[in-house]
């Protein structure tokens, strides 16, 4: 066969395979993470009893921001898409871009979401989920951004392989966002809906010169080099052992992520032999 | 000098009872020990929290027995310093975290070793094997070297002897699946060797996901941490590789890819799982050493 011959592989076959990993990851991964998420939440919630007192101060405090907050951030479908755009059109005028052009449908309350995070008092281990979720929220818009401005034509023509890539990444995003704020919830905390405010302004403006497949690979990559070098970072801060489980479980997906994106991008695939903490986020980093 | 043999009998009875008491003491701990040595040695692997749980519980057990026996005799002072040395942090790091770390390397011995018989085939290593995949190999062992030789510095550094044998559970594995490629036909065996490939990176990746929450040592999980990712990488690549040789298209591997002829679902047959599953993790001590 030659580089220019048809595949032999059908569409079907591929999601043929595709749903039998999928069927393993439900049988086996996804039972695991519910454990290590419970075992977790009651672990902080055994430690954080004596810290009740100062919370409530803190979320009394914080009410209204976070208000203003969760008013317009990710409470799922395109709202993603509209929070990344509002902030870029915040940034830039630039009428070319698949971010401006997305700007329209934004609300004003998403330069808000951009701002910080939930308002309440986050401290250990609680801190470093907390900060993880809003990360999380970062790469959820980012994609729901690329694949709103990819319908919309923006980026020209998009590969029916890329456009499922990001569709898979942003699910997956979605899933760790959800097992991060399963933690907070359990341990009596506000889920964390808003995106990663120290991050968010460098992807926004990134974003606004995004106009093509490539411009948006390589935004995709960025955020998610930074997710896993954060998680790895993170490893060695949680002191939890099911805390440490559900961050482990994670980090290499991330990097899984970035494999496939250096492989669109024509580089190679696994360009170290060791994943770095260069660009990692700190769990000081989170804003209350 | 004059003896009073009595008062000397009864002190020798007494030092006896001490020295018995003390070995009573010593009993239940000792036998927890060898307990957990077993347990590792069956595969089960050791549960860090729970010898954790056994060096703290034990190590005042121990010492109450030494303070009780007035601490006269040498047995108590070894009870004291056997008590000293499992409630230390050497203990926690040097029980659990040299073991995985051995075992961590005996993967890794097995992974360079594999990945150089492969290469020795021409359709992988040769002329006639696809520039990517001869690439990736290539790439491949060397990164792997690189891990086995982190894993063994971060033994060594905890004062373990470092690992340079292969995983012994997995040796029969691969030795069954080169048999079978060393056989089979340059389409089939490519397909073969990545499917072997794709199974060890797999195990790779998810003893060291698993290996995580056992590691105390910070050095340990620095360096766990800095390579799980890039085994995860090596799966998603094979896993893209396996899915184009699986559908005839070898030529499709290409870097970069020819994206505009991938069906959708190429995209995503590289990263199955949003969570990174541990059931093919191997046992943390199944490598360890003697």
């Amino acid at each position: 066969m030659s580089a220019n011959e048809p595949m032999h592989i059908s569409e079907a076959e591929l999601r043929g395979m595709t749903a039998d990993l999928d069927a393993m990851h439900h049988d086996l991964a996804l039972p695991a993470l519910h454990d290590s998420l419970a075992e977790w939440a009651a672990d902080i919630h055994q430690r954080s009893t004596g810290d009740q007192a100062e919370e409530t101060a803190a979320q009394a405090l914080f009410g209204r921001r976070r208000f203003l907050t969760r008013a317009g951030v990710v409470a799922g479908g395109a709202a993603g898409a509209a929070m990344l755009a509002a902030c870029s059109s915040s940034s830039s005028s630039s009428s070319s871009s698949a971010a401006a052009s997305a700007s329209a449908s934004g609300g004003t309350a998403t330069a808000a979401a951009a701002m910080g995070g939930e308002g309440q008092s986050l401290s250990g281990d609680l801190r470093v989920v907390g900060m993880a979720a809003s990360l999380e929220n970062s790469g959820v818009a980012t994609y729901q951004a690329g694949i709103a401005a990819a319908t919309a034509g923006k980026l020209g023509t998009v590969p029916p392989a890329v456009v499922n890539f990001a569709e898979t990444a942003m699910a997956q995003h979605e899933d760790h966002q959800k097992a991060w704020n399963a933690v907070l919830t359990s341990a009596g905390k506000k889920p964390v809906t808003a995106v990663d405010p120290v991050i968010q302004p460098t992807i926004t403006t990134a974003f606004t010169k995004v106009t093509n497949v490539t411009g948006l690979a390589k935004l995709a990559l960025m955020v998610e080099n930074i997710a896993g070098e954060t998680y790895q970072n993170g490893l060695s801060v949680i002191t939890s052992p099911a805390g440490i489980k559900t961050a482990a479980s994670i980090q290499p997906v991330e990097f899984q992520h970035a494999a496939i994106l250096y492989f669109i991008l024509g580089q190679y695939p696994v360009p170290s032999a060791f994943t770095a903490v260069t660009n990692a986020r700190s769990a000081t980093d989170y804003q209350t | 000098m004059d003896f009073d043999e009595t008062a000397l009998g009864g002190l020798i009875e007494e030092s006896k009872d001490t020295h018995a008491d003390a070995l009573r003491g010593a009993k239940a701990p000792l036998q927890d020990m060898v307990e957990l040595g077993r347990e590792a040695r069956a595969g089960r692997g050791v549960d860090a929290d729970e010898s954790r749980a056994f060096a703290s519980e034990n190590r005042r057990r121990l010492l109450s027995t030494a303070k009780r026996a007035g601490g006269l005799l040498g047995v108590t002072g070894v009870i004291a310093a056997i008590a000293e040395f499992i409630g230390s942090p050497a203990f926690a790091a040097s029980a659990t975290d040299v073991q995985v770390l051995q075992t961590a390397s005996s993967i890794e011995v097995l992974a360079v070793s594999t990945y150089k018989t492969a290469l020795g085939l021409p359709y992988i290593g040769g002329s006639s094997a696809n520039p990517v995949i001869k690439t990736f190999a290539t790439t491949t062992m060397q990164q792997h070297t690189d891990h086995l030789a982190a894993f063994q510095a971060a033994t060594t550094s905890l004062g373990g002897t470092k690992q340079t044998k292969p995983d012994p559970a997995f040796v029969p594995v691969v030795d069954k699946a080169v048999a079978s490629i060393t056989k089979a036909s340059p389409s089939s065996g490519a397909l073969l060797v990545v499917g072997l490939a794709l199974e060890l990176e797999n195990i790779a990746a998810e003893t060291y996901v698993n290996n995580m929450s056992l590691l105390s040592n910070a050095n340990a999980k620095k360096v766990t941490a800095s390579i799980m990712g890039v085994e995860a990488q090596h799966v998603a690549v094979l896993n893209a590789v396996q899915a184009l040789l699986k559908a005839g298209a070898a030529a499709d591997i290409t870097l970069p890819p020819p994206a505009a002829k991938l069906p959708a679902a190429a995209g995503s047959v590289g990263f199955p799982n949003a969570f990174y599953p541990t059931s093919q993790a191997a046992p943390a001590t199944q490598g360890a050493m003697s």
